[in-house]
C-alpha cells in the first residue's frame, strides 16, 4: 500500500483539534453567581470525568472523520497483481482506395503489396481487410482463411472520394480501446500530403497497435486537372450563357492542352490553353448553344494524363423559360406587386417572371404552374383561397407571406398559424448570417427603417432567418408538408417600411425568389460525398428515386419511400426525383485536392509509424503478470461520509441534551 | 379548603410588584393580622403596663371597653413595650443578600420583613430604629417613637444598598455602643458564617436585658440548588470561583446547609436568642403569623 499524495497525511495532525476540544481545553462554562461558597467543595475531577464519559464516542467519531479525510486526500492505493490473458493478434491490411489511387498503376501496386502482406500470414494468424477513403470500410471480418483475405484485396477498386488519414487512425484507436486485441496494421497508400489531418496528434495510434506503412506513389507524379467550372445551372437566354474553368497542373512542366466543352457527349466548343509549369490557367466559353431541357455537361482536358478521371469536370445545365411567380394582393392594394415586380425585373437573368393577381383569384388559377406564390398582407383570406394555397404548398409548392396591417390585426399568421403578439415600433433590422441560403448574397439591410412590423411568436420548428434590431423575427422559414414558406413580418410596399425604396430590396427579392423556386437546390456540380435532400417531411409516403452514373437505381424499395437524404459518392451524373416530384440532374465530381499527388515526406511517415507500439506486432507470449496501482480514495471517502453522518447524529443528540440542561 | 388557606397569604412575587415600601409593610401586617382574631395584644411588647386616658387620634381598638363600661371614660390599655421598649431592626446588606432564584431576592424579602416589623412596632408605638450593615455599619436610625419616624425608617430601608461582604464582628462592636437602650433587637440576615461565630458575636446584645431575634432568610436555590451538569459558581461576596458537580450539590451540599441551619438554630436557642427561619418563596405574612404565634405561646 502506498500514497499518491503522502504530504496530505500531515493533515492527520488535525486530530489534535477534537482532542484539545474534548479533553485538554478548560471547559468554559458561564459562571453562575452564588451567594456563598462556604458549603461547596471543588469537584473538578468528577466533572471532567463526567464529560469524558459522555463525549467519548463523539470524540472518537470526530478523530476518525479527520483522520479519514487526510487519508483520502493522501490518495492511498494498493498494488494489484493481475494475470491478464494475452491479447490476441489481428493483422489489418488497409488499402487506400481514394480517387488519387486511380493514378497510373498505383492501385495495382497497392494490391500487390497487400497480397505480399497477406501471403506472409501464417495459418494461425487472423487478418482483416480494410478499404480507406474518407471513411473506413471493413471488407472482411477477422479471418483465418487466407483465401478470403486475398480475394477481398483483389476486389478493392479505387473510388471517387478523398482519403482521410485522420479518420483511418481514429477508427483504429476506437478498435484498440474496445477490443482486447493487438493490431498489426499494414497500410498501403499513395500517402498524399492532402490526406493528412491538420494536427499530427490526430495520427497517434493506440497502445496496442503497430503500424507499417507502404507508400506506392513516387513523390513527383505530374498531374493536370480541370480544377473548377463556374457556370449557371439554369439558362434562360442562350445569348447569355457563360462558362469559366480553371485548369491546374501539379508538378508539371508548362504545356498547351486542349479543353473541350461537351453537352450530352457532343462537342460544343473547344479551346487550347497554355498552362504554366506547376500553375493554373483560366478558360472561358461564351454564348454556347444550350437546347431546352436538362443536359449533361463536361469539360474535358485533352489528351488525358495518368489520372484521366480529373481531366473531366462534369456539370449539369438546364435550359428553360423563366418560371412564373404569382403575386397575390388584397383588393385595391397592388402597390406591393409593383415594387416586387420592379425589383425582380431589374436584375438580369433571374429566371423568374412576376404575375400579379388579386387574392380572390387564387381559387381560379392553377397554382402548380407557378414556382412560388407571394401573399402581400393577405389579411383574413377567403377560406377557399386559403385552402387552395395551403394545398399547393403542402404538395411541394412555396410561398412568401408578407405581413402588413391587415394581417397584424388577425392575431395569427395567415396560412402558417403562428401567433401574432402585436405590433412593433419603428426600428432597423439586426445583422443576420450572410450564409443563410434564403438570403445568400442579399447583403445586410443597412439603413432600412421598419416603421411598423408584426411581432410573430414562432411555433416550434420554425427557423428565424433574420431579426429586427430588438430581436423580434423579421424573416422566418416554416415547412408545410413538402413545401416551405417564408414569412416576412413587414409589408412589401411602403406602408410599413421604406424597404422597397432601398437598394437591398432587389437582392432580397431575387435571392428569396431563387430560394423558394428551388434554384439553390440544384447547383451545376457538387463534390462527391455531398448529400442531397430527397424529402422534407418524414411521414410523406411518396417515393423518391435516384439513378446513378451507371444508370442503375440507387435506392432500394423501402429506402425510396423513407430515405430523407442521399449521398453522392461517385463521380458522374445522378438523376434525382424527389418526393415532391421535382426532378434534378446533379453532377458530382471528385474532390480536386485528390489531384495534387504530392506525398507526405518520408520523415513524417517515420514519425507516424513510431506512434504505434511495435511490440504489438510480436508473436503472443504466455500469460502476463501486471502490477497496477488501485486507488482506494473512493472507499475512504465513503468512510468519511459515514463518519460525518454518525458525528452529526451524535452531536445533535448531545446538543439537544445540553440545550435541555441549560 | 387547602387552596383557600394558601391563597389567604401574599405571594412574595405580589409584594415585589408593589413599589411603595410602606404599602408593602401595611399590606403584610394587615394581612397577617386579618388572618388572626384581631387582637391588640399581638405584638412585640405584650406585657400590660398601665392605662392611659384616651385622646383624639388614638386607635379605638386599643380602648379597654371593660373599663369604659365601668367608668364611662375611655382608657387605652398600655403595654410595657410602649413605654420603655426600643425595637431595633438590623438589616444585613451584604452582597450575598442580593442572590435570588425567584421573583424576590433575599434582600428584597428582608426589606419587606424589616418594613413589616417597623410598621407593626409603629402601630404599637414602640420606639423603633434601624441599622443597615454589611462589613461596616452603613446606616443608623436611632430608635424613636416620634411622629415621622416610620417614614424615616421606611425610607432608610428603601434606600439601603447592598454592600460587599458580611462581617458581623465589626458592625456588632459598633452596635453595642449604639444600642445602649434596653429593648428588642431584630437581626435579619442570611447568616453565611459559622454558627459559633454568629452566636458569639450577637450574644452580647442580649446581656443587658435585651431581647434578640434572628430572622434567617434563605433562597430555595440555596437550600437545594438544581444542577444537571457541572457548573462554575462564583461567590458574590469574595468573587472566588469553584467548579462543582450535580452529584455533590444533590448530596453533600444539602446535608451541609441543613446542618448549618440546625446548628444555628440550636446554638441560638441555647444562648437564649430567638431564631426564625424564612424561605423567600414563603408568603411573608404567613411566616410572620407563625413566628408571632410561636412567640406568644412562648411568652
Amino acid at each position: 500500500m502506498g500514497f499518491l499524495s503522502p504530504w496530505f497525511l500531515a493533515g492527520i495532525a488535525a486530530v489534535g483539534i477534537p482532542l484539545w476540544l474534548h479533553l485538554l481545553r478548560q471547559y468554559k462554562r458561564t459562571p453562575q453567581p452564588f451567594s456563598s461558597l462556604m458549603f461547596f467543595e471543588r469537584r473538578v475531577q468528577s466533572s471532567v470525568r463526567h464529560r469524558r464519559l459522555k463525549y467519548l464516542l463523539l470524540l472518537a467519531l470526530r478523530c476518525t472523520f479527520l483522520a479519514l479525510l487526510a487519508l483520502a486526500f493522501a490518495n492511498p492505493f494498493v498494488n494489484r497483481t493481475s494475470t491478464s490473458a494475452p491479447r490476441r493478434k489481428l493483422t489489418i491490411i488497409a488499402v487506400d482506395r481514394s480517387f488519387s489511387m486511380r493514378y497510373g498503376d498505383h492501385m495495382q501496386k497497392a494490391k500487390l503489396r497487400a497480397q505480399e502482406v497477406a501471403s506472409g500470414l501464417k495459418s494461425r494468424d487472423m487478418a482483416q481487410v480494410f478499404a480507406v477513403d474518407s471513411h473506413v470500410e471493413a471488407l472482411t471480418p477477422p479471418e483465418f482463411n487466407k483465401g478470403v483475405i486475398e480475394a477481398a484485396i483483389e476486389a478493392i477498386q479505387p473510388g471517387d472520394q478523398a482519403s482521410s488519414f485522420g479518420e483511418f487512425v481514429r477508427a483504429l484507436r476506437v478498435m484498440d480501446q474496445e477490443n482486447n486485441t493487438r493490431f498489426d496494421v499494414h497500410f498501403i497508400s499513395d500517402m498524399q500530403q492532402s490526406s493528412m489531418p491538420p494536427g499530427f496528434r490526430d495520427l497517434q495510434m493506440g497502445p496496442h497497435t503497430a503500424l507499417t506503412l507502404y507508400p506506392v506513389a513516387s513523390s513527383n507524379a505530374p498531374n493536370w486537372a480541370v480544377e473548377s467550372v463556374n457556370t449557371s445551372a439554369h439558362v434562360y437566354d442562350p445569348n447569355r450563357t457563360r462558362l469559366t474553368a480553371t485548369i491546374a497542373g501539379w508538378q508539371t512542366e508548362a504545356a498547351t492542352r486542349k479543353v473541350s466543352l461537351m453537352l450530352d457527349s457532343k462537342a460544343v466548343a473547344s479551346k487550347d490553353v497554355t498552362i504554366p509549369a506547376n500553375g493554373r490557367a483560366q478558360v472561358e466559353f461564351l454564348s454556347f448553344e444550350v437546347p431546352y431541357g436538362a443536359h449533361r455537361g463536361e469539360l474535358r482536358l485533352e489528351p488525358p494524363d495518368q489520372l484521366p478521371n480529373d481531366d473531366i469536370f462534369r456539370f449539369s445545365v438546364e435550359r428553360s423559360d423563366p418560371k412564373k411567380v404569382l403575386f397575390l394582393y388584397s383588393a385595391g392594394r397592388a402597390q406591393g406587386s409593383f415594387y416586387y415586380k420592379a425589383a425582380m425585373e431589374s436584375s438580369s437573368d433571374t429566371g423568374l417572371l412576376v404575375q400579379p393577381a388579386p387574392i380572390e383569384q387564387a381559387t381560379t388559377i392553377d397554382l402548380t404552374k407557378f414556382a412560388f406564390v407571394v401573399l402581400d398582407d393577405p389579411g383574413e383570406m377567403d377560406s377557399a383561397a386559403a385552402q387552395a394555397v395551403c394545398n399547393y404548398i403542402s404538395r411541394g409548392g412555396a410561398a412568401l407571406i408578407a405581413l402588413g396591417r391587415d394581417s397584424g390585426r388577425l392575431g395569427k399568421v395567415p396560412l402558417a398559424g403562428d401567433r401574432v403578439a402585436g405590433k412593433l415600433e419603428a426600428q432597423g433590422a439586426a445583422r443576420f448570417d450572410p450564409g443563410e441560403p434564403a438570403l445568400r448574397g442579399a447583403g445586410q439591410f443597412d439603413n432600412v427603417q421598419f416603421s411598423q412590423a408584426v411581432s410573430v411568436l414562432p411555433k416550434s420548428g420554425v427557423r428565424v432567418i433574420a431579426r429586427l434590431a430588438d430581436g423580434s423575427p423579421l424573416l422566418l422559414e416554416e415547412h408545410m408538408g413538402e413545401g416551405r414558406v417564408l414569412i416576412f413580418t413587414s409589408a412589401l410596399d411602403t406602408s410599413t417600411s421604406d424597404f422597397p425604396l432601398h437598394s437591398s430590396f432587389v437582392p432580397f427579392v431575387v435571392q428569396t425568389g431563387h430560394y423558394l423556386a428551388g434554384f439553390e437546390e440544384n447547383p451545376p456540380s457538387v463534390v462527391t460525398g455531398t448529400t442531397i435532400a430527397l424529402r422534407r417531411a418524414r411521414d410523406q409516403g411518396t417515393a423518391a428515386d435516384v439513378i446513378g452514373p451507371d444508370g442503375r437505381h440507387e435506392l432500394a424499395l423501402n429506402e425510396a419511400s423513407k430515405a430523407m437524404n442521399f449521398a453522392l459518392l461517385r463521380d458522374g451524373f445522378y438523376e434525382v426525383q424527389r418526393a415532391d416530384r421535382r426532378r434534378l440532374l446533379v453532377a458530382a465530381h471528385a474532390d480536386r485536392r485528390e489531384s495534387d499527388l504530392r506525398t507526405v515526406p518520408p520523415e513524417t511517415l517515420v514519425l507516424w509509424r513510431n506512434t504505434g507500439n511495435e511490440s504489438a506486432a510480436a508473436e503472443s507470449v504466455g500469460e502476463q503478470k501486471q502490477t497496477r496501482p488501485r486507488s482506494l480514495w473512493r472507499y475512504v471517502m465513503l468512510l468519511v461520509l459515514a463518519a460525518a453522518i454518525a458525528e452529526s447524529l451524535f452531536a445533535r443528540r448531545y446538543l439537544k441534551e445540553e440545550r435541555q440542561t441549560a | 379548603m387547602q387552596l383557600e388557606a394558601t391563597n389567604r397569604f401574599l405571594d412574595p412575587a405580589v409584594l415585589a410588584g408593589i413599589s411603595s415600601l410602606d404599602l408593602v409593610a401595611k399590606t403584610v401586617v394587615d394581612g397577617f393580622l386579618a388572618g388572626l382574631h384581631r387582637s391588640p395584644d399581638f405584638g412585640f411588647s405584650q406585657e400590660f403596663a398601665e392605662y392611659r386616658a384616651y385622646s383624639p387620634g388614638d386607635d379605638l381598638r386599643q380602648v379597654d371597653w371593660n373599663v369604659f363600661a365601668r367608668t364611662e371614660r375611655p382608657y387605652l390599655k398600655r403595654y410595657r413595650g410602649e413605654t420603655n421598649t426600643a425595637v431595633m431592626v438590623l438589616l444585613d446588606a451584604s452582597a450575598s443578600m442580593g442572590f435570588g432564584s425567584t421573583a424576590v431576592k433575599k434582600f428584597d424579602y428582608a426589606r419587606y420583613l424589616a418594613a413589616a416589623l417597623v410598621y407593626m412596632a409603629h402601630l404599637q408605638r414602640d420606639s423603633t430604629g434601624l441599622i443597615v450593615f454589611h462589613d461596616d455599619v452603613a446606616k443608623v436610625l436611632q430608635p424613636s417613637a416620634r411622629q415621622g419616624q416610620l417614614m424615616r425608617l421606611l425610607h432608610g430601608i428603601n434606600e439601603a444598598q447592598l454592600g460587599k461582604r458580611t462581617d458581623f464582628k465589626r458592625p456588632f462592636f459598633d452596635l453595642q455602643r449604639i444600642l445602649k437602650r434596653r429593648g428588642i433587637t431584630v437581626l435579619i440576615s442570611d447568616f453565611f458564617e459559622a454558627p459559633e461565630t454568629i452566636v458569639k458575636t450577637v450574644e452580647p446584645l442580649r446581656f443587658r436585658g435585651n431581647e434578640l431575634i434572628l430572622f434567617h432568610i434563605l433562597d430555595p436555590a440555596e437550600l437545594a440548588p438544581k444542577l444537571s451538569s457541572p457548573a462554575l459558581f462564583v461567590d458574590m461576596e469574595t468573587d472566588d470561583a469553584i467548579e462543582t458537580s450535580p452529584d455533590y450539590v444533590g448530596g453533600d451540599y444539602r446535608h451541609k446547609i441543613e446542618a448549618h441551619i440546625e446548628d444555628l438554630r440550636s446554638k441560638a436557642e441555647a444562648a437564649g436568642i430567638d431564631y426564625f427561619f424564612l424561605r423567600t418563596d414563603r408568603p411573608l405574612d404567613e411566616g410572620l403569623r407563625e413566628y408571632f404565634t410561636i412567640r406568644r405561646g412562648r411568652l
